[in-house]
C-alpha cells in the first residue's frame, strides 16, 4: 500500500499533515508509470516534474489538489513538451504555449507527470489507433480486451492507481465510455464549462475537456480546479465557479431520474441488465423517483450518423493546418500542392484519411444539404428531445456501455440495435453540451462496467450529489487495479 | 455594335485596429516580419478566436455608412481552402449572415449623381503575407489575422470612371469612420474588379473577368477602360470573352492573364464551431453608430458652408490628417478660407518640397493661425505672411511675431482715410505734379505714389495708394 492507493482526499490529508512529500509522490508515480506494460504514455517527463515537485514544501490546506500528480492526454497544449496526439503528423510539435487547464492545474500546484496515449487525434473509440499501437485495459493483464478510447492512456493511468486523476477529452463519448472499460468515474462537464484554448480540436461543437478520477469527491474538485471563464476562449461560460463537492453527502430524496427504456431494452447482456435493476431499487430506495422514459427510437439511431457526419466534417476543417508547411514534418514536394500531399499522405493513418474524406464529402457544395445541414438539424432534434426529458426530470440514468471492454478481435456490427443505441447513446450528452458522469457498477469476469448520469446544463453540482449517493451504494469508490473492491449492487 | 459595361467591385479594407480580428497581437505598428503575431495567428493547434470588438464597431459604422441593414446576431464562417498563406487551413469570414446588406452610396459623374447598390458587407481575417523568391518562398505572420471588411457592389457600376469614383467613396468612409488607412498603393485597401460586356440593350450578362493587383485609385479607372476595349475587340472580331482572373500590368496600361477560372472553388463553408452566435444589443449598434467620426461628405459640407471652393475642400480632406490640420486651425481665424489657402499653397508647396507628409509637419496649426490672423487683422499683405510662415518653418524656434521683427515687417496702412492723409500731403507739396498729370504725363503718378510711400515710410499698400491717388487726381 502506498499513498498513491488511497482516495484523493486521504492523499491530500498526508500531504498536510507532511506524512508524504510531494516529490515522493511523484518519484513513486513515475516508477509505476515506467513499471507499467499497459502502452499507456506519450511522454513521461521525469525531470520537469521532480523539479516542480521540489519547489512544493509549503502544503496549502484548502486546496486539495496541491502536490497531487497527475498525466494529461497527448492532445493537450503543453509549452515545450513535445505533444503529438498520438498521430506522427505531430511527431517533434512542441507547443509554444500551455493549455488553459494545464495552466490551471500548474497555478493548483498539480504536478503534471507526462502525457498519455490516445487514438490518433482523438478520433476514435477503441484504444487502438494511435501511432503508439493499442493501449491495453490494466484489468486484463492478458492484453486481449480493449480499454476503449479516445482517452486510452489516461484511462489506463488512473485505473492502475498510478495517478489519482488524470485529464482526458471527450467528443462523443471518449471519457466517459473508458471509464466503463476501466471501472473509473469518467466525468465531461457542460460545454462551456472548461475553456478548450489548448485542446487540440476534433470537432469544436462537441470537444469537452473531461477527466478521470476513482472517486467523485475527486471529480468535484478537480472540476473546481478547472471550471470558469477564459478570455482564451470566447465560448466558456461566465457563471460563476461553485463549490462542486458541497452537497456530496446531501440526500437524493425526490431528485427525479429518467431512465431511458429503448436503451436500457437493447443492452442483451442479462448480467449488466440485473445489476442496472437493481440499481434503479437502491436509488429509489434512497427517496429518488426512477421512471423508465421512452426517448425515440429512431432519434437514438440515428445518433451514430449524426455524430459522424457532424464530427468528420468539423475535423477536416480542424486539421487543415497539418499540411508540412505550417506544421508535419516536410516531405519534399515541387509545389505546395504537393508538399502538403506528401506531407498528409505520410502523417496520417488510413483511418483519419477515411474520416476526413466523409467529412469533406458531407461539406461538399452539392451534398452540404443533404449531409451536414440535415445532419445539423437532426442533431437540434435530438437536443430538443432530451432537454424535454430533463424538463421533468432532474437525470437521465442509463447503463454507459452494453457490457464490458469488447475484445480487440470482436468486430461489431454496426448496424445492430445493441451497437447504434447501446454503444452509441453517450454522445446524446455532447450533442446537447450537457454535463455528464460515468461511473462503475459491476464487474464481469474481472471486467468492469459502468452507468452514467445526464444532468441540465451547468447542474454539475447536482450531478456530483447524485453520483455522490450513488457511489455510495455501489461500494465501488476508490476501486482500481491495485485495490479492487467489491460491487454491492 | 455598341457594348455597355457592367462592373462590380469587391473591395478588402484592411482595419487599422490595435489588435487583430480574433487574436490580441497587435496590428500593424511594426514593419519588422514575424513581429506582431500570437499563437492563433500561426494555427497553432488547439487555439480559438475570440472576437475583436472593435474591428464589429468599425464595420457597423461603416455599414451604417453604406446605408446598409445591419444584422443584430453575428455569425462566423470557415472557409476552407488548402493554401500556403492560410495559417489555420481555413479563413474565419461571415459567408452566411453578413453584418450588413442591401445598402448603397451616391457618386457624382459629370455632375450627375449615380447610385451605386450594394450587396453585402462582412468581416473576415487577412492571410499571410508571401514573398516569392526563385527557389522558395517566405511568410509573414504579421498580417495573417488582421482585420478585413469586404465591400461587394452590385453590378451597377458602368465605365471606369464610376468604378474610380466608387472606390473613393468606400475609400472616404472608412478613412473618415476610423477604419482604415485606405491606402491602394500599401495595399490596406485592395479592390478586385469583375468587368463584362454586353450589347446595349441586351438584358444577359456577357462572361466576366476579374481583375485583381489593382494598386491605385487612378489604375482601376485605367485598368478597366482597358479591359472594356480588349473585351469589345474580342467580340468585334468574332472571339468569345473567356472566363479568367487578369493582373493590371501598371508598366504597360494593360491588363494580364493570371489564370484561367475552371468551375469556381468549393470553399465547403460551415459555421465557426469556436464562436458562438453573438447578440448585438440595440444599444450597442446605436453608440457605435453615434459615437463614428465625422465622415467625409459631413465634413465637406461644412467646409463649403465655412466658404471653402468644393475643389478646395476636396484637397484638404483627400488627407485625413490634413484634414483635423485645418480644423484645428481654421477655428482659430476670422475665415477659415485664408487658412485653407495658406495650407493649400503655402504648407503644401513646403511638404513637396521637402519630400514630407502633413504627419511630418512640426509647426502646429495654432501657430499658422496666429500668421493669418496677421494677415486677417494685423495689416501685412499674404505675401509677407508667407515671408513669416517660411522664416517660422526654417527656424521652429521663432515665433511669428520675432520672425515678423527680424525680417523688418511693418504692417500695411490699408486705412483709406489714412491713405488719403499722405496723399492730400504729397499733393500738396507738389503742385506742378498735378499739373503734369492733367497733361497727360503718366509718369507723375509713379513719382506721387512714390511720395506717398515716402510720407508713409512705406506702410501703405502701393497698389492701394496709386488707385486712390488717381481717384483723386480725376476729382481735382
Amino acid at each position: 500500500m502506498n499513498y498513491l492507493d488511497q482516495p484523493l482526499k486521504e492523499i491530500h490529508e498526508a500531504l498536510v499533515a507532511k506524512k508524504v512529500t510531494p516529490l515522493e509522490l511523484t518519484e513513486e508515480a513515475l516508477k509505476r508509470a515506467k513499471e507499467n506494460k499497459d502502452n499507456a504514455f506519450e511522454l513521461i517527463d521525469e525531470e520537469g516534474a521532480k523539479a516542480f515537485a521540489k519547489t512544493l514544501t509549503e502544503p496549502e490546506k484548502d486546496n486539495p489538489l496541491w502536490g497531487i500528480p497527475y498525466f494529461a492526454k497527448d492532445n493537450f497544449s503543453t509549452k515545450g513538451l513535445e505533444t503529438t496526439a498520438s498521430s506522427n503528423i505531430l511527431v517533434g510539435y512542441v507547443p509554444v504555449y500551455d493549455a488553459t487547464v494545464i495552466a490551471k492545474l500548474k497555478e493548483k500546484k498539480a504536478i503534471m507527470l507526462g502525457k498519455t496515449t490516445l487514438d490518433e487525434l482523438a478520433m476514435g473509440g477503441t484504444g487502438t489507433t494511435g501511432h503508439k499501437g493499442k493501449t491495453f485495459n490494466p484489468y486484463d493483464p492478458k492484453h486481449e480486451h480493449m480499454i476503449g478510447g479516445s482517452s486510452c492512456g489516461s484511462a489506463a493511468a488512473v485505473a492502475s492507481s498510478i495517478v489519482p486523476f488524470a485529464l482526458g477529452s471527450d467528443t462523443g463519448d471518449s471519457v466517459r465510455k473508458p471509464a466503463s472499460y476501466a471501472g473509473l468515474v469518467g466525468m465531461k462537464p457542460t460545454w462551456g464549462r472548461i475553456s478548450r484554448y489548448g485542446l487540440f480540436p476534433f470537432a469544436p461543437s462537441l470537444d469537452h475537456v473531461g477527466y478521470f478520477t476513482r472517486d467523485v469527491y475527486a471529480a468535484s474538485v478537480v472540476l473546481d480546479a478547472l471550471a470558469g471563464r477564459d478570455p482564451h476562449d470566447s465560448t466558456s461560460s461566465d457563471k460563476p465557479v461553485e463549490k462542486y463537492e458541497e452537497d456530496l453527502a446531501k440526500p437524493i430524496k425526490g431528485m427525479k431520474i429518467a431512465v431511458l427504456k429503448e436503451i436500457v431494452d437493447s443492452i442483451t447482456d442479462k448480467e449488466l441488465r440485473a445489476h442496472f435493476d437493481k440499481s434503479v431499487e437502491a436509488l429509489r430506495k434512497e427517496g429518488a423517483v426512477v421512471d423508465f422514459v421512452s426517448f425515440d427510437r429512431q432519434l437514438l439511431e440515428s445518433c451514430y450518423a449524426t455524430y459522424i457526419v457532424i464530427s468528420c466534417a468539423e475535423a477536416t476543417s480542424n486539421d487543415a493546418n497539418l499540411d508540412g508547411i505550417k506544421f508535419g514534418p516536410y516531405r519534399g514536394g515541387k509545389t505546395y500542392q504537393e508538399v502538403m500531399y506528401n506531407a498528409r499522405t505520410a502523417g496520417f493513418s488510413e483511418l483519419i484519411k477515411r474520416r476526413f474524406v466523409i467529412g469533406s464529402y458531407c461539406l461538399m457544395r452539392e451534398n452540404q444539404e443533404e449531409l451536414f445541414l440535415r445532419a445539423q438539424r437532426n442533431r437540434a432534434k435530438i437536443v430538443e428531445k432530451v432537454n424535454e426529458i430533463l424538463k421533468d426530470y432532474d437525470f437521465i440514468y442509463v447503463p454507459a456501455a452494453p457490457g464490458p471492454a469488447p475484445l480487440f478481435t470482436k468486430a461489431s456490427d454496426k448496424l445492430s440495435d445493441e451497437y447504434l443505441i447501446a454503444d452509441n447513446h453517450l454522445c446524446l450528452g455532447n450533442f446537447a453540451g450537457l454535463p455528464s458522469i460515468t461511473l462503475p457498477l459491476c464487474y464481469e469476469n474481472g471486467l468492469p462496467i459502468g452507468i452514467n448520469f445526464m444532468g441540465r446544463a451547468f447542474e454539475e453540482k447536482k450531478l456530483f450529489q447524485v453520483a455522490s449517493a450513488y457511489e455510495r451504494l455501489s461500494g465501488l469508490a476508490e476501486a482500481s487495479v491495485l485495490d479492487p473492491k467489491e460491487a454491492l449492487l | 455594335m455598341n457594348f455597355e459595361a457592367v462592373i462590380g467591385l469587391e473591395i478588402h479594407v484592411e482595419q487599422k485596429t490595435k489588435s487583430k480580428m480574433f487574436s490580441a497581437a497587435p496590428d500593424g505598428f511594426s514593419h519588422e516580419p514575424n513581429t506582431e503575431i500570437a499563437p492563433l495567428d500561426m494555427g497553432y493547434p488547439g487555439t480559438m478566436p475570440v472576437v475583436n470588438k472593435q474591428a464589429v464597431i468599425n464595420a457597423i459604422r461603416v455599414a451604417n455608412a453604406l446605408h446598409m441593414t445591419i444584422d443584430h446576431t453575428l455569425y462566423f464562417d470557415r472557409k476552407n481552402y488548402f493554401y500556403s498563406d492560410l495559417p489555420k487551413g481555413y479563413q474565419i469570414t461571415q459567408q452566411n449572415r453578413p453584418i450588413g446588406k442591401n445598402g448603397y452610396v451616391d457618386i457624382e459623374v459629370d455632375g450627375k449623381i449615380k447610385r451605386i447598390r450594394i450587396e453585402r458587407i462582412h468581416m473576415e481575417e487577412d492571410t499571410c503575407k508571401q514573398l516569392h523568391f526563385m527557389d522558395y518562398t517566405l511568410l509573414d505572420y504579421n498580417r495573417a489575422g488582421v482585420p478585413l471588411v469586404e465591400i461587394v457592389s452590385l453590378p451597377d457600376i458602368r465605365s471606369g470612371t464610376e468604378a474610380m469614383k466608387y472606390a473613393e467613396a468606400i475609400r472616404n468612409i472608412v478613412v473618415y469612420s476610423g477604419t482604415s488607412d485606405g491606402k491602394m498603393e500599401e495595399g490596406s485597401l485592395r479592390c478586385d474588379t469583375n468587368v463584362s460586356i454586353r450589347p446595349i440593350g441586351q438584358e444577359a450578362f456577357g462572361t466576366k473577368v476579374e481583375i485583381k493587383n489593382i494598386n491605385s485609385f487612378k489604375n482601376i479607372e485605367a485598368a478597366i477602360d482597358y479591359e472594356v476595349r480588349r473585351q469589345s475587340e474580342l467580340l468585334l472580331s468574332g472571339e468569345p470573352v473567356r472566363q479568367e482572373t487578369r493582373r493590371f500590368d501598371e508598366a504597360s496600361g494593360r491588363t494580364v492573364l493570371m489564370r484561367v477560372k475552371s468551375d469556381a472553388v468549393d470553399y465547403k463553408y460551415f459555421c465557426e464551431p469556436n464562436i458562438t452566435p453573438i447578440k448585438l444589443s440595440d444599444g450597442f449598434v446605436d453608440e457605435a453608430i453615434k459615437t463614428c467620426p465625422e465622415l467625409f461628405d459631413a465634413k465637406k459640407e461644412r467646409y463649403l458652408k465655412a466658404g471653402l471652393s468644393s475643389t478646395d475642400a476636396e484637397i484638404i480632406l483627400a488627407e485625413p490628417k490634413m484634414a483635423a490640420y485645418f480644423e484645428e486651425g481654421a477655428a482659430k481665424v476670422v475665415a477659415a478660407k485664408d487658412f485653407a489657402n495658406f495650407l493649400i499653397v503655402e504648407i503644401n508647396g513646403y511638404l513637396n518640397k521637402k519630400n514630407e507628409t502633413i504627419a511630418d509637419l512640426q509647426l502646429k496649426p495654432e501657430t499658422l493661425a496666429e500668421i493669418v490672423l496677421l494677415q486677417e487683422k494685423g495689416g501685412l499683405s499674404h505675401k509677407q505672411c508667407a515671408d513669416i510662415l517660411n522664416k517660422v518653418l526654417e527656424d521652429p524656434s521663432l515665433t511669428p511675431t520675432a520672425a515678423k521683427e527680424s525680417l523688418h515687417i511693418v504692417a500695411q496702412v490699408s486705412d483709406s482715410g489714412a491713405i488719403m492723409g499722405f496723399i492730400n500731403q504729397a499733393l500738396e507739396a507738389n503742385p506742378q505734379s498735378i499739373v503734369d498729370f492733367k497733361a497727360g504725363k503718366d509718369r507723375a503718378l509713379g513719382f506721387l505714389v512714390g511720395q506717398v510711400m515716402k510720407l508713409s515710410h512705406g506702410k501703405v499698400n502701393p497698389a492701394e495708394a496709386s488707385r486712390l491717388l488717381k481717384e483723386e487726381l480725376d476729382k481735382r
